[in-house]
């Protein structure tokens, strides 16, 4: 299987081929752009605003339409929906991230060792995998978090545990998958007659392969996670003081925004969650794009 | 290669899927609906007869009213003469479809209540009450019996005679049964009841029980019974302990104005023409001849529907949701008309209440120092948009009880309870041996004080989240939880404090200062359900209720007895109180009028309680 | 070798949803919540009334439920009343049998979601292999990308915007719901378009949310099937491009996407739970959303049990599928 990442190509300069590339591949600069400005929205915000204070209940002026005291305008409990944005995406993203991290970290031992190795392990971890998918996703997590875990305590940490539960579970596939249609391709038979051993091989000819698979996988995982607390915070079972951009737009929802009238209340959510999901959704793209290079051709 | 057959089949198996879906579809909407097979229509008669109903121009109505040919194409009752409420349910459906049976699965909120007559109803806003089944009920001179006298003609739909009878078996079947509501009290209550002659029923009690008739007899708001049918659990052979299983069916044996068909996703009440009410002259055949009940799920979509003049009521709204609703059509009204607060008050206040046998809110000083960093004018400003609904009292101001409460309201004052002062808190934290940590909050022992409040979300998002930041300006580590542990943490008496009601005084202030006694006060560790949360103990306390039992109501003594009470109420501070309960119902006129308001106070216009009878004999045709 | 694979296939399915049903068990149980009161408790705040002897009731209940039992004896007795095909009664909405509450509730479940699952996929897939094929038009291959966008959206968000469009602002469809109040549920033209519109919003909040998905999918399969060579082969024989498009490249494409689509199940199922509880939509995710508000056990069992048969069944499907997708990975023992 050819990578086709041209960093290490001589001739025109290498900044030049990188710009070349991500000419092609817009998906990718798209998404990353639109990640570049959430990151500096969310992080360089909070530098200006006081988010520990305004991004909660009787803060500021309650149902204040957007104004150049309040720009994103406030909700019906006095919160500075500018502070709730700045803060949820933080939030939202901080769940996304550790949900993805701990997966991906564990999908990648469980499906490296389990489809190299196959055997009992392999049993067990397949076993394992098909108990969790065969549950859909989110029941299984409205009955965690609906019923076990103590609703005075949901943090966002919790959230972003809690939804982890079912974040390696892809990933271990995945890993998994590739490892079995690798394992039977010339390379890495080649590399064994040449008498590699099998961290060896796992490490210098499957992992290096598998790069694109991975980021790709975690991106899918970071999606699954928000979406999936998203979920449930839709359903009254997140963190119920944090404003994250699913209880916002919960809370929204509760007070029927949209029957009062009070648009900048639900908008302002709703774009964050678009720009979140696609901003991924992009990178996700473009990372297939690179991973399986035929892609491209149509573009 | 066999892969090619296998693709074929996938394709093959995927157009299959797709025309499987709708007659999946249809054949499930089909097979639980036996509804075209069920011929008597009883509304048919007395509609003919009516002239008006079938002259009414409905076209002619206002323009919104796009609905109406629609719902009726199914149904040979015109929109004009149904009721539409968009209220209850389980997940969009209705769950307790074929079981009619007060005491087993039936739900009275989701217009059960039309289906099974009372003996007595009382209005809570008329303050009266009004004898039904029965014709009267009247105590002997110490309140230890009490002589029903029953309506002559009443009888059960299936034309079984309504007796005596029916009422001995009832009460001795409570007595038999310890699974249904008001087992308890009936065998606590009653020593014996007979029956000297069908149309008589004499109950003696174990002691003075002036309020027997009207809590247990009587049917308002919520609570009360009334009589089952002895011939049908007879003839069934059912056994008065098994009674609550047995599920009734849709033509069970019952004394109500209605019938009802029922399917998962509506129920769909009709006018039985043949009611004995009807037939013996007691009442007049009221307009509406069909109530429907569809589900509900969004509050908004439920204003949505009556703006839209889909419902003719839902259940109550938020603040917010009111205005925005009597704002967008003019035919919408409420309680107290366009004003404010748009709605009425029930009988729940809500405070916050504390397990005053646990540290740290043992102490009073603890408990008083939390009333003071609630600012219940900040409360009717942000939360209730400038309306006065917070309160001191842990009584509803209903028109029985205002005499009590403004003899109360001086002594109010002078204790400070409605004072909000963070000085005051602090003052009192400091004396109770409290100091504050690096962030602000007051510690003891290295322990913060949990003010975690439990409650619900469904009717307390508006409140609570307000309630937590006035705490922790006050230096109490408040959060939320509305997890569906809350009533267990309540119960159970965990740290924290708890949002809930008092479900209890209506016509007196006795039933409220009861919650008290310390007969509830459940030791640490066990549960102590109802709303009995406060685990309260004083022997001085209990000796002023005990005395306020055996006094009737209305009696002045019980002045003096509720005045110590209530100070006692105060000065520990039980709980703290907050709020009034109000209920925000939209009317809306388009096709019917009359509903109760506040000019016309014949009911609360809670049509989920038991009185709904009585709104449905209220409600006038508009058209 | 097959039969052989399909009966270990089997048995490992069934040992898999064995273990889930277990999970499934156990975790409500977790909780010391209990439901009983918890009945009482929504009593209480919907009716301002609290039973007197509140305790006795609830005690006598748990007796009934037998959930005073320990708990390893509740679970063989209830394993053992489900394989005798009896999902209990309902805590909530007592004494209503779970078999029956599911029964009114899957029809509408199963209509909905086969209608969205079945255009989403049969939509996603032709868009995905018309924007895939190289000589479409632009505007075609255009396409694609607000597909994308729209995928980036969770179902429920799209609901969200679409009720508050087409129900709330415009009136155009109605805003939840099964079917007009005074409806007769029956089998005719007038029940059946009735029907038909309550479903719309629903059933195309999650089309909208899916159906990129699948173009996406059958873009990337289309794409990869140009290059191989049997592709090229029937191109340089000089077949007709609608033969070659049709047999050649939509065929040969479309087997990974059946296989993501019965990945995607789960997902779906998930979506539709949030989908069908923002449209008061009497299906099955609501009734399981309810359930898990008042820890109904036996109803979160029975709708659980049923969505892991379906799912079990079709990944079955699915794992029978995928040696004949990828002839180098082999499952016989060498």
């Amino acid at each position: 299987m050819e990578l086709a990442i041209p960093t290490t190509a001589k001739g025109p300069s290498q900044r030049t081929l990188v710009l070349r590339y991500l000419r092609r591949n817009k998906s990718l600069v798209l998404g990353l752009a639109l990640l570049a400005f959430l990151l500096i929205f969310s992080l360089g915000g909070s530098l200006v605003v006081d988010t520990a204070k305004l991004a909660y209940p009787l803060a500021a002026v309650p149902l204040q339409p957007p104004s150049a005291e309040y720009p994103l305008g406030t909700d019906k409990d006095g919160r500075d929906l500018l502070a709730v944005m700045i803060r949820g995406i933080q939030l939202t993203g901080a769940i996304g991230i550790i949900a993805g991290t701990l997966g991906i970290v564990i999908g990648i031992v469980l499906g490296l060792l389990s489809g190299y190795f196959g055997g009992v392990f392999d049993s067990v971890v397949r076993w394992m995998t098909e108990v969790l998918l065969t549950i859909p996703p989110l029941i299984l997590l409205i009955i965690i978090a609906g019923t076990i875990v103590d609703k005075n305590k949901v943090t966002v940490l919790t959230m972003a545990l809690v939804v982890s539960i079912l974040s390696w579970v892809g990933p271990t596939r995945v890993v998994r998958a590739q490892v079995l249609t690798m394992k039977e391709r010339t390379f890495v038979n080649v590399a064994k007659l040449s008498g590699m051993g099998n961290i060896e091989i796992i490490f210098k000819e499957l992992m290096p392969n598998m790069l694109p698979f991975l980021v790709a996988s975690f991106v899918g995982q970071v999606m699954g996670a928000i979406g999936a607390s998203f979920g449930l915070e839709v359903l009254g079972l997140g963190a119920v003081r944090e404003p994250t951009i699913g209880m916002t737009i919960r809370w929204a929802q509760f007070h029927s925004a949209m029957f009062n009238q009070w648009w900048w209340w639900i908008l302002w959510p709703v774009l964050a969650l678009i720009a979140i999901f696609a901003s991924l959704s992009l990178i996700n793209v473009g990372l297939d794009e690179i991973a399986n290079p035929r892609v491209r051709r149509t573009e | 290669m066999k892969g090619k057959l296998t693709r074929r089949e996938m394709l093959r198996l995927s157009t299959v899927i797709g025309a499987g879906t709708l007659v999946t579809a249809c054949a499930g909407a089909a097979t639980p609906a036996p509804a075209p097979t069920t011929a008597p229509e009883p509304t048919k008669a007395p509609e003919a007869t009516q002239a008006e109903a079938t002259t009414a121009p409905e076209a002619t109505t206002a323009p919104e009213a796009t609905t109406a040919p629609e719902a009726a194409t199914g149904a040979e009752v015109p929109r004009n003469r149904t009721l539409v409420l968009n209220h209850g349910g389980t997940g969009g459906k209705y769950t307790w479809v074929g079981q009619i049976n007060p005491v087993g699965g039936m739900n009275h909120q989701e217009g059960g209540a039309l289906l099974w007559d009372p003996l007595f109803y009382y209005s809570v806003f008329a303050d009266k009450d009004i004898p039904w089944l029965a014709e009267s009920g009247t105590y002997n001179d110490d309140y230890t019996e009490l002589t029903i006298k029953l309506r002559a003609g009443a009888e059960w739909s299936d034309g079984v005679p309504f007796t005596s009878k029916d009422v001995v078996w009832t009460l001795e079947a409570y007595k038999a049964n310890e699974k249904i509501d008001y087992h308890q009290q009936v065998l606590d209550f009653v020593d014996s009841v007979s029956a000297p002659d069908d149309q008589t029923v004499v109950i003696k009690f174990t002691g003075a029980q002036p309020r027997f008739k009207f809590e247990i007899l009587s049917f308002k708001f919520d609570t009360g019974i009334c009589p089952l049918p002895a011939h049908f659990f007879e003839d069934k052979k059912i056994e008065a302990t098994k009674i609550n299983e047995e599920p009734g069916g849709e033509d069970m044996p019952h004394t109500g104005m209605f019938n009802v068909k029922m399917t998962p996703e509506q129920l769909v009440y009709d006018l039985r023409p043949d009611w004995w009410g009807f037939k013996t002259g007691f009442q007049k055949e009221p307009d509406i001849k069909r109530v429907i009940f569809i589900p509900l799920s969004d509050m908004a979509t439920a204003a949505q529907r009556v703006v839209n003049n889909e419902a003719d009521a839902c259940l109550d709204l938020r603040p917010t949701l009111i205005r925005t609703a009597v704002q967008q059509n003019p035919k919408i009204t409420t309680h107290t008309g366009k004003d404010e607060p748009l709605g009425y008050i029930d009988w729940w206040p809500n405070s916050l209440w504390m397990n005053t046998a646990s540290e740290p809110y043992s102490d009073k000083d603890v408990r008083w120092a939390i009333n003071y960093t609630i600012d219940r004018d900040t409360i009717d400003k942000v939360v209730f948009l400038g309306a006065k609904i917070t309160s001191v009292f842990p009584y509803p101001e209903y028109p029985a009880l205002k005499k009590y409460l403004d003899q109360a309201r001086p002594l109010a004052d002078k204790l400070g309870v409605s004072k909000f002062s963070l000085e005051e808190s602090a003052k009192l934290m400091e004396k109770a041996g409290f100091s504050k940590d690096g962030e602000g909050f007051w510690v003891k022992d290295g322990a913060r004080v949990n003010a975690t409040i439990d409650g619900f979300e469904s009717i307390h998002a508006d409140i609570v989240p307000v309630l937590v930041e006035m705490l922790r300006n006050g230096g109490f580590e408040a959060a939320i939880n509305f997890g569906n542990d809350a009533y267990q943490n309540m119960a159970d008496g965990k740290p924290g404090l708890y949002m809930f009601g008092h479900g209890a005084s209506v016509i007196d202030p006795y039933a409220t200062m009861e919650l008290y006694h310390s007969r509830y006060s459940a030791p640490l560790g066990t549960t102590a359900g109802g709303n009995h949360f406060s685990r309260y103990k004083n022997p001085e306390f209990d000796q002023i209720v005990d005395d306020m039992r055996a006094v009737p109501p209305g009696d002045p003594k019980l002045n003096d007895l509720f005045m110590k009470a209530i100070e006692i109420y105060w000065t520990d501070m039980i709980d703290v109180p907050v709020i009034q309960w109000l209920h925000r119902i939209p009317y809306n006129q388009t096709y019917w009028t009359n509903w109760p308001t506040q000019d016309n106070p014949y009911l609360n216009g809670a049509y989920w309680h038991w009185t709904f009878p009585l709104l449905v004999m209220g409600l006038k045709a508009a058209q | 070798m097959r039969l052989g694979y399909v009966l270990r296939r089997f048995i490992f399915l069934i040992f898999v949803m064995w273990t889930a049903a277990t999970v499934l068990f156990t975790i409500p149980r977790l909780s010391r919540v209990n439901p009983i009161r918890e009945r009482f408790a929504a009593l209480a705040r919907s009716t301002g009334y609290a039973p007197k002897d509140l305790e006795n009731i609830i005690a006598s209940y748990e007796l009934k439920f037998g959930l005073d039992k320990p708990l390893p004896q509740q679970y063989a007795d209830y394993m053992g009343s489900v394989l005798r095909g009896d999902l209990g009664v309902s805590l909530m909405s007592y004494p209503k049998p779970v078999a029956e509450l599911i029964g009114e509730a899957l029809p509408w479940t199963i209509g909905l979601l086969l209608v969205t699952i079945s255009l989403t996929f049969l939509i996603g897939t032709a868009i995905g292999a018309l924007a895939g094929w190289p000589r479409s038009p632009r505007w075609v291959k255009g396409t694609v990308t607000p597909l994308m966008v729209l995928a980036a959206i969770p179902a429920y968000t799209l609901g969200l915007l679409l009720v508050y469009l087409l129900g709330f602002r415009l009136k155009l469809l109605p805003m939840g719901g099964a079917y007009s109040p005074g409806m007769v549920k029956a089998l005719t033209m007038p029940f059946a378009l009735d029907v038909v519109k309550h479903a719309i919003l629903p059933a195309l909040s999650l089309i909208l949310a899916y159906v990129g998905f699948y173009a996406l999918g059958m873009r990337g399969m289309g794409v990869t099937v140009q290059g191989e060579d049997y592709v090229n082969f029937a191109e340089h024989k000089g077949l007709r491009q609608g033969r070659i498009f049709y047999w050649y490249y939509v065929r040969n494409a479309i087997l990974p996407q059946v296989t993501s689509l019965a990945l995607a199940l789960g997902g779906i199922v998930s979506a539709g739970i949030l989908v069908e509880g923002l449209y008061g939509f009497p299906g099955i995710g609501s009734t399981l959303s309810a359930a898990i508000t008042a820890n109904d056990y036996f109803v979160i069992y029975g709708v659980g049990f049923i969505t892991i048969f379906a799912v079990g069944i079709s990944m079955m499907a699915v794992d029978l599928l995928y040696p004949l997708l990828d002839p180098r990975i082999r499952y016989d023992r060498k």
